[in-house]
């Protein structure tokens, strides 16, 4: 069987700075995944290049068997694997409804012109990331940044993965909000979704995943269960030693 | 978002409205209605390219410059009838866009601006030198067939024409298409995060756009009868639109329309005062004032206008 999600020897290179140095990880289905590292370590990068945001250097990044390199951002989102980004990026002119709408949107004109919204899924999804029913029509600038990771998440969701990156999910959330999305992660993973995490907050991150990788400047320095990644060496030189 | 009854309460209003006028108002008024009237056919083009994705065009010109031209030389050079003419002139339009100007989508900001403001100058000068003998070069064209005759007449069709067109623009931008493509002005890399080929819906828009800049354009000249290559090719024109666009209220067909009936009238009030160019800084510095102190435009002043109202009436 087939990994969800296999990158091998992942180069990504920015002028003389190596930003991904030959990482190669496997995920399986169903599997979550821990990536942890001190900041500027490559997390994002490494994301940016699974979505085909940023093009790899060299190296291979398959999906379900299959290498997406050479596809585009949605067709690698249609394939089933979405992100979120560290910035929540939402629309800021329209209602949490319809941020979400364009997430469920399919990429074909004809069906967005003549198949109507389906209103009850984006209240559905709204309502599974810890909304309310007021909030639906607010936007995106009455909301505090709490509420535009869950809106990331719920586009997110939207658009059905089966492989969902989250960048630093628990970034300038309260205790209760946080919480609240590890609660949903749980659930999801009970319903057989395969993630790859990217979390600061290490003891939050921990009861997410099965296992964790550590990078450092790009380089994979431990892998393996989350004790045993940080009792590493390494990981405890450079990022537990750092914060 | 969705269709609601008062919704087209409001258009029924305003149809009926338009079409009663010609009894009411002077013949004056409608001519200077019916500029308005092909002002906001350019500015809804204009809106649902650049007010929605915020590509911001500056080849406006060019391709209402392209149906007008069309037509005008297959109707008087090849006694084309308008019933094939127009069609053709509006399909050359968006081919000629498709071919010139969609490679530039790709091109982010200012420079997109840029580049569709170098093809309007392109254009300018090309129909002076390439077979001026069909478009009658620097001079432009005459004697061009009209299709009303009277004030009331040219009114009615440049109504029926701007109406027909703002009421199925609004119709699409209400699906999820319109929601789409407003997605775009706001954050393209989320759009495109979200699963959506954003390069598709640019070209959709654009095509859509074209196809009613072309279409105004070869009415325009054929209520006209002439055609000037300065006044078309011009940058008062150009900004005439755009800012008739900004005025009313970007991502709405209601707001270029009112956009554009307020700059033609506040144009022709001022023309006994300020008969010389000086006019445009007027309007300029209005879309200035009301930029800052309302970018969403007169639309967003109306709708706050009447929540305050009904607020008043319940406290
Ligand atoms: N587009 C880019 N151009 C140049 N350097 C970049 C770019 N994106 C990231 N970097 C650099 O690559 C390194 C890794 O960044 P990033 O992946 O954001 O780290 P992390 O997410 O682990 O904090 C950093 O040194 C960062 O400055
Ligand atoms: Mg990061």
């Amino acid at each position: 069987m087939s990994a969800a999600l296999q990158v091998s020897g992942l180069v990504k290179r920015f002028g003389g700075l190596v930003a991904t140095n030959d990482l190669s990880f496997s995920l399986n289905e169903g599997e979550s995944l821990g990536l942890i590292g001190p900041n500027g370590a490559g997390k994002t990068t490494v994301f940016s290049q699974i979505m085909g945001e940023l093009r790899q250097n060299s190296g291979t990044i398959e999906l379900f068997g299959k290498e997406i390199s050479a596809l585009s951002t949605p067709q690698r989102i249609r394939a089933g694997v979405s992100r979120t980004y560290q910035i929540p990026r939402p629309f800021g002119d329209m209602s949490v409804a319809e941020n979400i709408r364009v997430g469920l949107m399919p990429d074909d004109i004809r069906r967005m012109i003549f198949s109507p919204p389906d209103t009850e899924r984006e209240r559905e999804l709204a309502l599974s990331v810890g909304f309310s029913e007021e909030d639906l029509d607010r936007t995106p600038t009455e909301l505090a940044m709490g509420d535009l990771r869950k809106l990331e998440m719920a586009r997110t969701m939207a658009t059905a993965p089966k492989v969902m990156l989250l960048d630093e999910v628990f970034a300038g959330l309260t205790t209760g909000e946080i919480a609240q999305i590890s609660d949903l992660i749980q659930s999801m993973r009970k319903d057989g979704m395969t993630f790859l995490i990217v979390s600061h907050d290490l003891p939050a991150l921990e009861p997410l995943i099965d296992r964790a990788i550590a990078i450092e400047r790009g380089t994979m320095i431990a892998e393996g269960s989350f004790s045993d990644v940080m009792n590493d060496k390494a990981v405890q030189a450079s990022y537990l030693g750092g914060a | 978002m969705g269709l609601r009854w008062f919704h087209f309460a409001l258009w029924g209003g305003l149809i009926a409205g338009m079409f009663l006028l010609p009894q009411v108002v002077s013949n004056g008024t409608l001519r200077t209605m019916i500029f308005a009237n092909y002002l906001a056919i350019f500015a809804i083009s204009w809106d649902v390219l650049s007010g929605r994705t915020g590509y911001v065009s500056f080849g406006h010109p060019f391709l209402i410059g392209i149906g007008a031209y069309t037509t005008a030389i297959l109707t008087k050079r090849f006694d084309i009838p308008v019933e094939i003419s127009i069609p053709v002139a509006v399909v050359f339009t968006m081919i000629a866009g498709l071919l010139v100007l969609l490679p530039a989508l790709r091109i982010r900001g200012s420079y997109f601006a840029l580049v569709t403001l170098a093809f309007m100058e392109l254009l300018y000068q090309l129909v002076q030198v390439i077979r001026p003998d069909l478009t009658g070069g620097t001079r432009g064209m005459s004697g061009i067939q009209t299709l009303t005759r009277g004030a009331a007449n040219g009114y009615y069709l440049s109504t029926a024409l701007m109406l027909a067109i703002a009421v199925s623009m609004w119709l699409l931008m209400k699906t999820r298409l319109g929601t789409a493509l407003s997605a775009i002005g706001m954050n393209e890399e989320s759009v495109r995060g979200s699963g959506l080929s954003t390069t598709r819906l640019k070209a959709f828009a654009f095509l859509t756009s074209a196809m009613i800049a072309g279409l105004g354009g070869a009415f325009y000249v054929h209520y006209l009868g002439s055609l000037a290559p300065r006044a078309l090719f011009d940058i008062n024109f150009l900004f005439t639109i755009i800012v008739a666009a900004l005025l009313g209220g970007t991502s709405t067909i209601i707001g270029p329309m009112i956009g554009a009936f307020f700059m033609t009238f506040l144009l022709e009030y001022l023309r006994p005062v300020l008969p010389g160019a000086e006019r445009y800084f007027v309007y300029g510095a209005i879309a200035l004032l009301l930029y800052m102190y309302q970018p969403k435009g007169i639309v967003e002043l109306v709708k706050r206008g009447f929540k305050n109202l009904s607020k008043g009436r319940t406290a």
